[in-house]
C-alpha cells in the first residue's frame, strides 16, 4: 500500500513539475542573454588568434622573415574582412570609406599585439592584451608581474 | 526502493516522450513554456533514473533472487562493491546505465546553457530525450526489463563471471560509457544546427569542450580496459583485437579524427560537411558499441552474451537516425560549402586531412575485421574470423603513418609551407629519428615495425620537446620571467594547443610501449617448491623466480558454500640481475556457484618491463606446479602514455577564465533575436 502512495506521489510530482510553465504561461528564455555568440567575432578571435601564433611562430625562430611576411599578408586580409564584418552590424561589405576605418583599426590591432607580446602585457590567466603600463588585467583583474611599468 | 524504481521506469518513458515532443514543438513554434516544459523533463528524466538505478542496486544488496536479472549476476557470496557493479555487469543493467548517464549528460547540458545557445536548446533538449525515449522504451518492451520477476524466488544467485570479479570491473565500464553517453550532447548540438540551420563555427564552438570530455573517458576507458585485460585474462597481452574491443575503439577513432577536422573548419571555414559526417558517425558508432557490449551478436571475451533480438532494435535505431541526418545534411548542403580550398599539399591543413583519412581507414579497417564473422555468415552461411594478424597487418603500418603525421601536423605551417619552413623545422627531428634507428641496428635490433615506431617516435617526441622548449624560452625572454614560470604561463594561454602537444607526447609513449611487444621472451617450466627459474629479457636483465610454496583455501562442501571462491596461491620470490624485487603471488580460483575456474597472474613492474607468471597447472598434493613466465619490456609505458594523454587531455579541457579574445574582437557583439519564431 505504502509503495502505492509512493508511486501515485511520485509520477504527482513529476506531472506537477513538467506540466506547470504550460498552465502558469511561465517561460523559458529564448533569446541569448548576454552570452550572445556573433560568427563575426569568432571569426575575427580566429584570425587574430592565428595573427598571435604567427608572432610567436616568428619569435621562436619557427618562421623567417619570408615565410611570417606572406603569412601574415593573408591573415590581414581576413581579419580586415571580419573587421569590415562587424563595422557593417555584422553584415559582410562595406564601402571604400569604411574599409579604410577597418584597415586602420587591423593595423592598430596588429601593432597592440605585437606590443603587447614584446612588453608581456597578456594577461596570463585569460589571455587579454592590456594597455602599456597596466598593473593588473583590464578583463579578469590578474596582476601582470613585472611587465606593466 | 525497488519497486519504487521499477514505478520511475514506468514513470520515465511518457513523460521523456512528453519532453521529446514538447521541446520540437517549442523550438518549432517559438513557444518558451513548452522549451522550459521541456527541459524540466530532462531533470525529471535523470531523477527518476537515479530512482531505477538504484532500484537495481537495492535488490543486488538486499538479495532480491525473485529478479531474473539480479539471479543472473549476483550471488549471496558475492563482494558488496562487485553487487553495486552488478548494475552494469550484465545486459539489463549496463542499458539503465547507459541511459542514467545520458540524462546526466543531458541535465548538465540543460542546466549550463539555461541562458545562452537558447535557439539549439530546444532541439538539443528533444534529440537527447528523443534518445533517451528509445532507450527507455527499449528497457520496458524488449525483453530487457531489469525488474523482471522470475514467479518464484531462489535461495540463491547464479554469480557473477568469475572475469568480471576484478576491481577493474568498477571503473572500466563507467568510464567507457561516460565516454559514449557524453558525445551524445554534441551530436544534439549538431542535430540542432543543422535544424535551425545555423551552420557557422558556433555549435563547435559550444560543444568543443564536450567533445573533449568524451574522447577524455574514451581513451582512459580504453586504456582502463587494456589494464584489465592484462591482469585478467592471464595471455600476457593487453589487446586482442575482440569485437567489443574493436567496438570501443571505433567512436575514438571518428572521435580523434572530428578534434582535428573541427581546427580546420575553425581556421579555414573548410570540411563543413565532413564534420557534420563525423559527429554523426561517431555517436552511431557509440551505440554500436554499446549493443555490441551486450548483445552476444559476435562472440568475444565480453559475451556475457544474452538477447540478440535488441541487436537487431538497435541496428534499426541507428539506420534510422543515420537516414535522418544524411537528409538533414542534404538538405543544409548549400550553407555547408567551404569557404576557402586547401592550398597546398605542404600545409597543416592537409597534414589534418591526411590525419583524417588514416583515422577513418582505420576505422573501415577495424569495422571490417569486426563485422567479417557476419558478413561470412551472411553470405557464405559460415562464420569465420579474422584474427589478430589481420588487424595488425592493416593497422601498424595506417597506425605508424599517423604517428609521423603527429609530428609533421604541429609545425608545417598552415596555407602552404615553404622549403625553408620544412628544413627549418625538420632538421634535427629528422636527424633524432635516423640517429635512433641508426642506434638500434648497430645494437642488432632487425624487427622492422619496431624500428620504425621507435625511429618515428624519436622524430615526433623531438618535435613536441623543441616546441615546449622554443616557446617557453620565447616566453621567457619576451616577458621577462624564469623558464618555469615562462612554461606555465605558456601552457595557460593555450591551452587548447599546448595541451595537444602534452597529448602527442603521450601517445608516442603509448606507442613505444607497444612496439615493445616485438622483444617479449617467454620460458615455461615445471617446478615443485624450492625450485628456481632464469629468465633472460631483451634489455638485457636476467630475472630468477624462486617457487616457494602453494597454499590453498580449503574446499567446504559444495551445499555448504561459502566462499564466493576457492584458491590456490603459488609464492615466488623474484630476482632481477641477483636483486630480490617482490614476492609474487599467481593464483588459481575456483567458482563453485559458477562452477568455472580463473587464472591470476602476478606482475612485477619496473621502469623499463614487466615480469609476468602466469600458473598453468598445479597439483595440490605433491605441490608441484607449471608456471609460464613472461619478460615484456615497456609494457609499463603503455600505462604512463595513457596517464600523459589523460593529463594532455584534462589541460585542454581545464576551463579559461573569460574567453580568450584578443581585444579588438571583444565586447562589440550584438544582442541578436533569434530568427526562428522567438516569441517570447
Amino acid at each position: 500500500m505504502s509503495v502505492l502512495i509512493g508511486g501515485v506521489l511520485l509520477g504527482a510530482g513529476v506531472l506537477l513539475f513538467v506540466l506547470e510553465p504550460v498552465f502558469s504561461g511561465k517561460s523559458a528564455p529564448m533569446y541569448d542573454g548576454d552570452d550572445v555568440f556573433d560568427e563575426g567575432a569568432a571569426r575575427r578571435r580566429v584570425a587574430l588568434t592565428a595573427l598571435r601564433d604567427l608572432e610567436y611562430d616568428r619569435a621562436t625562430g619557427k618562421l623567417d622573415e619570408d615565410d611570417y611576411g606572406r603569412l601574415r599578408t593573408e591573415l590581414s586580409r581576413e581579419a580586415l574582412e571580419h573587421l569590415g564584418d562587424e563595422g557593417d552590424g555584422g553584415r559582410a561589405g562595406g564601402g571604400a570609406r569604411g574599409g579604410d576605418r577597418s584597415s586602420r583599426a587591423l593595423e592598430e590591432e596588429i601593432a597592440e599585439l605585437r606590443r603587447a607580446i614584446r612588453e608581456g602585457m597578456e594577461c596570463g590567466a585569460c589571455e587579454h592584451l592590456n594597455r602599456l603600463g597596466a598593473k593588473f588585467c583590464a578583463r579578469c583583474g590578474e596582476g601582470l608581474g613585472g611587465g606593466g611599468e | 526502493m525497488t519497486i519504487l524504481g521499477e514505478i520511475a521506469l514506468w514513470i520515465a518513458l511518457p513523460v521523456a516522450l512528453w519532453g521529446t515532443a514538447v521541446s520540437f514543438a517549442g523550438g518549432r513554434t517559438g513557444r518558451g513554456d513548452l522549451v522550459l516544459s521541456g527541459e524540466r523533463t530532462v531533470h525529471v528524466v535523470t531523477f527518476l533514473l537515479v530512482l531505477v538505478s538504484a532500484g537495481i542496486i537495492a535488490a543486488f544488496l538486499g538479495n532480491r533472487y525473485e529478479y531474473y536479472y539480479v539471479v543472473n549476476y549476483s550471488n549471496r557470496e558475492l563482494d558488496t562493491y562487485f553487487k553495486v557493479a552488478g548494475l552494469w555487469a550484465g545486459q539489463r543493467g549496463s542499458l539503465v546505465f547507459w541511459t542514467l548517464l545520458l540524462s546526466g549528460f543531458s541535465s548538465v547540458a540543460a542546466f549550463v546553457n539555461r541562458r545562452r545557445n537558447r535557439e539549439f536548446m530546444p532541439y538539443v533538449s528533444g534529440t537527447l530525450l528523443g534518445i533517451l525515449s528509445f532507450l527507455l522504451v527499449v528497457l520496458l518492451f524488449a525483453d530487457v526489463n531489469p525488474f523482471e520477476r522470475l514467479g518464484f524466488t531462489r535461495f540463491n544467485g547464479l554469480g557473477l563471471n568469475p572475469q568480471l570479479q576484478n576491481y577493474w570491473m568498477t571503473i572500466h565500464p563507467p568510464t567507457l560509457y561516460l565516454g559514449f553517453t557524453a558525445f551524445a550532447v554534441p551530436f544534439a548540438f549538431a542535430v540542432a544546427a543543422l535544424l535551425t540551420g545555423r551552420l557557422d563555427s558556433r555549435w563547435i564552438a559550444v560543444t568543443r569542450r564536450w567533445i573533449l570530455l568524451s574522447w577524455f573517458f574514451l581513451t582512459i576507458g580504453i586504456v582502463f580496459g587494456m589494464r584489465w585485460a592484462y591482469e585478467e585474462l592471464g595471455w600476457g597481452g593487453y589487446w586482442f583485437w575482440d569485437p567489443v574491443e574493436n567496438a570501443s575503439l571505433l567512436p575514438w577513432l571518428t572521435a580523434t579524427a572530428f578534434l582535428h577536422s573541427i581546427q580546420i573548419q575553425e581556421n579555414r571555414g573548410m570540411l563543413k560537411v565532413w564534420n557534420m559526417c563525423l559527429v554523426v558517425v561517431t555517436f552511431l558508432l557509440t551505440i554500436f558499441a554499446t549493443f555490441l557490449t551486450r548483445s552476444g551478436l559476435i562472440e568475444s571475451v565480453h559475451s556475457f552474451a544474452e538477447n540478440l533480438r535488441i541487436a537487431y532494435i538497435f541496428l534499426g535505431f541507428m539506420g534510422g537516425m543515420a537516414i535522418l541526418a544524411a537528409i538533414l545534411i542534404v538538405h543544409r548542403l548549400p550553407s555547408l560549402r567551404a569557404e576557402n580550398r586547401i592550398q597546398s599539399f605542404l600545409s597543416r591543413e592537409s597534414a589534418f586531412l591526411f590525419n583524417n583519412l588514416l583515422l577513418v581507414g582505420v576505422t573501415f579497417a577495424v569495422m571490417y575485421g569486426t563485422l567479417f564473422p557476419l558478413i561470412t555468415e551472411g553470405f557464405f552461411g559460415e562464420t569465420r574470423n579474422v584474427g589478430p594478424p589481420y588487424f595488425n597487418r592493416v593497422n601498424i603500418p595506417l597506425g605508424l603513418m599517423l604517428l609521423a603525421l603527429m609530428g609533421i601536423g604541429p609545425v608545417i605551417a598552415w596555407r602552404r609551407a615553404s622549403k625553408r619552413n620544412l628544413r627549418k623545422n625538420f632538421t634535427i627531428p629528422v636527424a633524432a629519428g635516423a640517429a635512433t634507428l641508426a642506434a638500434l641496428l648497430a645494437a642488432g635490433v632487425r624487427h622492422g615495425m619496431a624500428l620504425a615506431t621507435f625511429s618515428l617516435a624519436a622524430f615526433v617526441m623531438t618535435i613536441v620537446v623543441a616546441e615546449f622548449w622554443k616557446g617557453t624560452r620565447a616566453r621567457a625572454r619576451i616577458a621577462g620571467e624564469g623558464i618555469a614560470s615562462a612554461f606555465r604561463s605558456l601552457v595557460r594561454r593555450n591551452r587548447r594547443r599546448w595541451g595537444g602537444y602534452i597529448v602527442h607526447a603521450g601517445v608516442v609513449v603509448v606507442f613505444t610501449g607497444l612496439a615493445g611487444a616485438a622483444f617479449d621472451t617467454r620460458v615455461e617450466q615445471e617446478m615443485t617448491p624450492g625450485e628456481a627459474m632464469t629468465v633472460r629479457s631483451a634489455l638485457g636483465s636476467e630475472y630468477r623466480l624462486v617457487y616457494e610454496s602453494l597454499s590453498h583455501t580449503r574446499p567446504r562442501a559444495a551445499e555448504d558454500v561459502q566462499e564466493n571462491d576457492w584458491r590456490w596461491t603459488a609464492l615466488l620470490t623474484a630476482y632481477r640481475d641477483g636483486e630480490r624485487i617482490g614476492v609474487l603471488r599467481p593464483e588459481k580460483r575456483f567458482y563453485p556457484v559458477m562452477e568455472q575456474t580463473s587464472t591470476e597472474v602476478g606482475i612485477s613492474s619496473s621502469a623499463l618491463e614487466d615480469l609476468y607468471v602466469i600458473p598453468k597447472d598445479m597439483e595440490t598434493g605433491t605441490d608441484r606446479a607449471t608456471f609460464e613466465v613472461k619478460v615484456l619490456p615497456l609494457v609499463p609505458w603503455i600505462w604512463y602514455g595513457g596517464m600523459i594523454v589523460a593529463i594532455g587531455t584534462l589541460v585542454g579541457l581545464w576551463p579559461t577564465r573569460g574567453a580568450p579574445v584578443p581585444s579588438a574582437a571583444r565586447e562589440r557583439t550584438v544582442r541578436r533575436p533569434v530568427p526562428a519564431g522567438a516569441a517570447g
